[in-house]
């Protein structure tokens, strides 16, 4: 008798954890951030940076992967073969994006076949890769003529973005499939950014300054946090500076109540309680424990204190106690089609009907939410997203149902101005794509 | 000592019916060494007698992860048996096939050891798995045909596609 070997179980082999991370992904539809951890675990470093490397790149160009891996193929494979199909990919996206010796990269690949179970398709991935080298150009021509290819992104997105951008659009998708940087918030409670510069520059790590926004900092290379000077005291923290911009614009004043309604994983709560560490009251909800979890850690690691819920905000009969606040922050949940260059697995994992469930949650959570701001109070309202059914067109709706809101008016030099709030594009100014509309209750 | 050829699913050898073993001899010494030196090198926790070409009821087990415990049953016959449950199993003579077959729990076992003196077994888990896959090769029959037809069909054309792309 024979027992399944162990190896096949589980591997050292990265392209073989890629493949069958890639695969959970599409099948269990589950993102990146909720899968890579498990899958990471106890690895070597170099290991663990190949795995990721390979798991965003593949998520990222999967459309123009896809139609390479198509044409090179007789037949498409089964879908027991998924691992195979995605170790083609990943074969193909070594080759054409990454510095790896392509003699390395093929057969690198074609051994993971093996060490997947999968000994039959050395041959195929072989052959696949093979072709490709020989193909390179006539194939890379190819896909430049097809939109999705040429773009990787799903067709329903492309149409959307380009209805709602037309002259945007490629601009948009560009920034979408470039590789984000790593952006700091300068903790301004505790020191100045100039002073961090100072700090970074004599650790060796070069950054500049991001003009629109006074607490950011952009590194020119990404790196692990725990080498920041003074990350672990709080000092600093890692966030895009697109979302920088929320604390500022709900600008507390000392003695307020105020909610995060969808705090997690609580960068934006962090923030404001280091804008305003004399708030009467911080109330941060979110309705994921596992994600509450990690707004407390980064209130541990910041030194700020913020009362933490559980709850759906959109339910305020399940935490709220009747007193009004004074602010309000909806970091609402949305398409995150802002954040696709943070995110790759956005394009494969969200669908066109996900757009529209969203768009109605949103609704009903600033509906539940606007009853609990006290006349005269402020709901900033936020999102990582750049369709207009999530941003402006819910704000015109919003207004249109509730007479009392006015609009609190955005004073700024970042995005663009909307018919109500304003709206940052993916990559605008090197930020990630946002939208900010100020809502105030009329006394 | 030899590494000696195992017999592939769908070969018909491995359908064969052996037969009991009466000589204990220079001969089934060196057929018992080498069948678990086949079995470690494959490597595999049992093999029997057919799947090396030999018609004899013979089967060598060693379930231990360091090859400390190897066991030889020579013509085994099960007492009895008890309770069921479902095991993954693999079998060298189909190689990269796992599925899971339902077989009892708990077996006692009559067989001869390597000299030809009898001796019984009380098994469980793994090894009561394992005897029970061995036992059926001494008959003609692999674990496969345990599957459900539609999941037989599958497994063929999955082992067709593998000997195309051997070839």
């Amino acid at each position: 008798m024979g027992r399944r070997p162990s190896g096949v179980a589980t591997s050292d082999d990265p392209r073989v954890i890629a493949a069958r991370c890639l695969v959970e992904l599409t099948t269990e539809h589950r993102s990146l951030s909720q899968l890579l951890p498990a899958y990471l675990a106890g690895l070597e470093p170099t290991t663990r940076a190949l795995v990721q490397e390979l798991c965003f790149g593949v998520a990222r160009w999967h459309s123009r992967l896809e139609y390479l891996a198509t044409q090179l193929l007789e037949r498409p494979l089964r879908g027991r073969d998924a691992d195979v199909q995605m170790l083609i990919l990943i074969g193909i996206y070594q080759l054409i994006y990454m510095r790896i010796a392509a003699h390395a990269a093929v057969d690198q690949t074609v051994a993971a076949a093996g060490h997947l179970g999968k000994g039959w398709a050395r041959g195929l991935v072989n052959a696949v890769l093979r072709n490709l080298q020989r193909r390179r150009e006539e194939l890379l021509a190819g896909a430049e003529q097809d939109a999705v290819a040429r773009w990787a992104h799903p067709a329903w997105w492309l149409t959307r973005l380009q209805q709602a951008w037309p002259a945007d659009w490629t601009t948009i998708l560009e920034a979408n499939n470039s590789r984000p940087p790593m952006t700091l918030r300068i903790n301004m409670a505790r020191t100045t950014r100039q002073l961090y510069l100072q700090r970074l520059l004599q650790a060796g790590i070069a950054a500049d300054e991001v003009a629109a926004v006074p607490s950011a900092l952009t590194l020119h290379q990404p790196m692990d946090v725990a080498r920041l000077p003074g990350f672990a005291e709080g000092d600093v923290s890692v966030q895009d500076a697109a979302a920088q911009l929320a604390a500022p614009l709900l600008a507390p004043l000392p003695g307020e109540r105020v909610l995060d309604a969808c705090a997690a994983p609580g960068g934006k709560t962090c923030h404001v309680l280091e804008c305003q560490p004399a708030l009467a009251a911080l109330l941060a909800l979110d309705h994921d424990p596992q994600r509450l979890h990690r707004i407390s850690e980064n209130l541990q690691r910041t030194g700020v204190r913020a009362d933490l819920v559980c709850a759906d905000a959109a339910v305020p009969a399940t935490w709220w106690d009747g007193v009004p606040f004074d602010r309000i922050l909806l970091d609402a949940p949305c398409s995150a089609s802002g954040i696709i260059r943070r995110h790759p697995d956005i394009k494969l994992l969200r669908q066109p009907a996900d757009i529209s469930a969203l768009v109605i949650q949103q609704r009903l959570i600033l509906d539940a939410l606007w009853g609990a701001l006290r006349p005269g109070g402020l709901l900033l309202y936020v999102t990582c997203s750049i369709l207009p059914e999530e941003n402006t067109e819910q704000m015109i709706a919003f207004m249109a149902r509730h007479p009392e809101a006015t609009e609190g008016g955005i004073d700024a030099s970042w995005g663009r101005p909307m018919a109500v709030g304003r709206q940052i594009l993916s990559g605008d100014q090197g930020m990630d794509g946002f939208y900010y509309a100020a809502l105030r209750k009329r006394p | 000592m030899a590494i000696l050829h195992i017999l592939h699913y769908p070969d018909e050898r491995l359908r064969r019916k052996a037969v009991p073993v009466t000589s204990f001899g220079p001969p089934l010494q060196r057929l018992i060494s080498d069948m678990l030196e086949t079995m470690y090198d494959a490597p595999g926790v049992g093999l029997a007698a057919p799947q090396v070409d030999v018609d004899q009821r013979l089967l060598v087990i060693d379930i231990s992860e360091d090859r400390s415990r190897p066991l030889c049953l020579i013509n085994p016959e099960i007492l009895e048996c008890s309770d069921s449950e479902q095991m993954e199993e693999g079998c060298l003579s189909v190689p990269g096939v796992y599925e899971k077959v339902e077989r009892a729990a708990w077996v006692r076992v009559r067989a001869q050891d390597r000299d030809g003196t009898s001796f019984e077994l009380e098994a469980d888990g793994l090894l009561a798995v394992c005897i029970q896959h061995e036992i059926d090769h001494l008959e003609g029959k692999l674990f496969v045909d345990y599957l459900s037809s539609l999941k037989r069909k599958r497994l063929d054309k999955r082992l067709d596609k593998m000997r195309r792309h051997n070839m």
